[in-house]
């Protein structure tokens, strides 16, 4: 019988050069100091807003239509005379709470039928998958538009509508993940102690699909975050008057030719900087997941 | 002759093809596990060893067919049990260690987390007691700086310590009657090999457990082992002591067997 020691000079690993125990810290990339401090700003944005805006976001003739950004007006004021900078913060609540809300459903319910799929797989795995590609066929922004007339205007039934055009890619991102997966020595590994199918796909199998999963949920909420504007844009699902930045943009097309830039301008500015948030984001986050890649 | 633990009785059975049509692989596999023995299965890759061992724990691949056979464990059919109650067997009466342990810890978990988490599925209790009972299990399976190895993640184990880790859980965690080894050494240094193999038997010894050792190194089996079945092609060739195997061979393919591995010793 060997004695512990003479175990340990055999196993370079456990040499006594070994840092201290210390629990791991995750580093700060700078992809994820940007994207998350924009979100972070974004978000304090929506939640000011409800307190306090500098003008009333909704009431037209707060000054002169067309008024450029001035002292008084900080981004100047609208066709109508309402203040850009209090619609605009008043339109983060919008734009970046629908896109986080559908975006959540649409993470949760597609990756959760996903791994029943993918796992699963057999006759629940074909009506899924066939089930999605006919959703599949129709591109995004066109079945949201077409779903948004069909169910009616309201901020729930957008929602519900870019989550449900969301889940077919969340759906078949994690079934191919979990399909992978399956047969891995690790998931046979937690079959041999006992565990239940429902746990070895979900609480075996899905947190190694952490990774992929939220680097495309990134892509996806820059996705999400175009289509709500772009509703907005052309008008559909909401009142055109809601502070959207989308139906925004489209407010300031007419003063786009006569000079008037900014109506349309800090709208759109405020649309990419969002999407440009969630890429940064998920770029980062994508890294964090995966403890090979942490450093 | 005692009771034995486990009874392979006449398993027969077929791999489905694509096509539909079945490739026969196992032919009336038939060996008992004596309590309180290490049994060798030995033979060559795609004997049917694996095979057989997945199929004990109901783990066989979905593209295998079962034609013929029962699985005793305790004067119980194994194969006959519903999936429920299959899952109460699996890793609380018998369990398993892989043959690559590296790719059987999940790699987004730490180790202390995975030990912890086969320990409250088994035994409940808090996960503090949990948490304890893996550094505990790591501990003794000699694993250096339990406390802070149990923090580590699958990618930063050697092979070793990575094996000692799975022994850990599947011998010690779980409490199992009948331990499976598929191959728990293949592919680790030979110094490392004669050190899980030593661990290995001390805790078999220890635990009172019986253990099946599926191996193609005869060097492990004549040093560790009681019995051996021989296997070739999907049939046992030969079943009987370590003694009388190693040194009255009845089978051709036995004594090839053992020719080929002397000749790998001359050579090492």
């Amino acid at each position: 019988m060997k004695r512990s020691a003479a175990d340990a000079t055999l196993d370079p690993a456990a040499l006594p050069a070994a840092p201290p125990a210390r629990r791991r810290r995750a580093p700060a990339s700078w992809s994820l100091r940007i994207g998350a401090g924009l979100l972070l700003f974004y978000a304090g944005v929506a939640l000011l807003s409800l307190v306090w805006t500098p003008y009333d976001p909704l009431a037209p003739g707060m000054g002169d239509g067309y008024l450029p950004p001035s002292r008084e007006f900080l981004l100047g004021t609208d066709r109508l005379g309402a203040d850009i900078l209090s619609r605009l913060m008043a339109g983060a609540r919008y734009d970046l709470g629908i896109t986080l809300v559908a975006v959540a459903i649409a993470l949760s319910i597609g990756s959760a039928l996903g791994t029943i799929a993918g796992y699963f797989g057999g006759v629940v795995d074909t009506v899924i998958s066939r089930l999605v590609e006919v959703f599949q066929a129709f591109p995004g922004l066109l079945f949201a538009m077409l779903i948004v007339q069909a169910v009616g205007p309201g901020v729930p039934n957008i929602i519900l509508v870019l989550s449900f055009i969301g889940i077919p890619d969340y759906l078949r991102l994690a079934r191919a993940e979990i399909r992978s997966r399956r047969a891995w020595p690790y998931a046979e590994a937690a079959r041999m102690v006992g565990n239940t199918p429902w746990l070895v796909a979900f609480r075996h199998l899905l947190p190694n699909s952490a990774g992929p999963l939220l680097a495309f949920t990134s892509i996806n909420a820059a996705f999400v975050a175009l289509v709500t504007a772009s509703l907005g844009f052309l008008g559909l699902g909401l009142d055109p008057n809601t502070p959207e930045w989308g139906s925004m943009i489209a407010r300031g097309q007419d003063g786009v030719m006569t000079g008037e830039w900014w109506v349309s301008f800090f709208p759109g500015l405020a649309i990419l900087g969002l999407t440009g948030a969630f890429y940064l984001l998920g770029d980062a986050l994508s890294d964090l997941t995966d403890p090979r890649r942490r450093r | 002759m005692t009771v034995p633990l486990l009874r392979v009785d006449g398993l027969g059975g077929a791999f489905r093809r694509r096509d539909g049509g079945l490739t026969p692989v196992l032919h009336d596999v038939s060996f008992a596990l004596q309590p309180g023995c290490i049994t060798a299965v030995v033979g060559e890759t795609g004997s049917g060893k694996s095979l057989t061992a997945l199929t004990i724990l109901g783990l066989q691949p979905s593209a295998f067919v079962r034609r013929s056979g029962r699985i005793l464990f305790a004067g119980q059919d194994l194969l006959a049990l519903p999936p429920s109650a299959m899952r109460a067997v699996r890793g609380r009466r018998i369990s398993m260690v892989f043959q690559d342990a590296r790719a059987a810890l999940n790699p987004v978990f730490s180790v202390g987390a995975q030990l912890a988490d086969v320990h409250r599925l088994q035994h409940g209790g808090s996960a503090r007691a949990a948490w304890d009972a893996a550094v505990e299990a790591l501990r003794r399976v000699r694993i250096p700086e339990a406390e802070r190895r149990a923090r580590q993640y699958p990618h930063e184990f050697s092979g070793g310590m990575a094996q000692r880790a799975m022994i850990a859980m599947a011998a010690l965690v779980c409490t199992p009657a009948l331990l499976i080894l598929d191959e728990p050494t293949t592919g680790l240094d030979v110094t490392i090999q004669s050190d899980i193999m030593e661990l290995i038997v001390e805790l078999c010894r220890d635990r009172g457990l019986t253990a099946c050792l599926i191996t193609h190194d005869l060097g492990v089996v004549a040093e560790s082992c009681e019995e051996v079945v021989v296997m070739n092609a999907g049939r046992v060739v030969e079943t009987g002591t370590t003694e009388a195997i190693f040194t009255r061979p009845q089978q051709p393919y036995t004594r090839r067997l053992l020719a080929a591995s002397r000749l790998d010793a001359a050579a090492a």
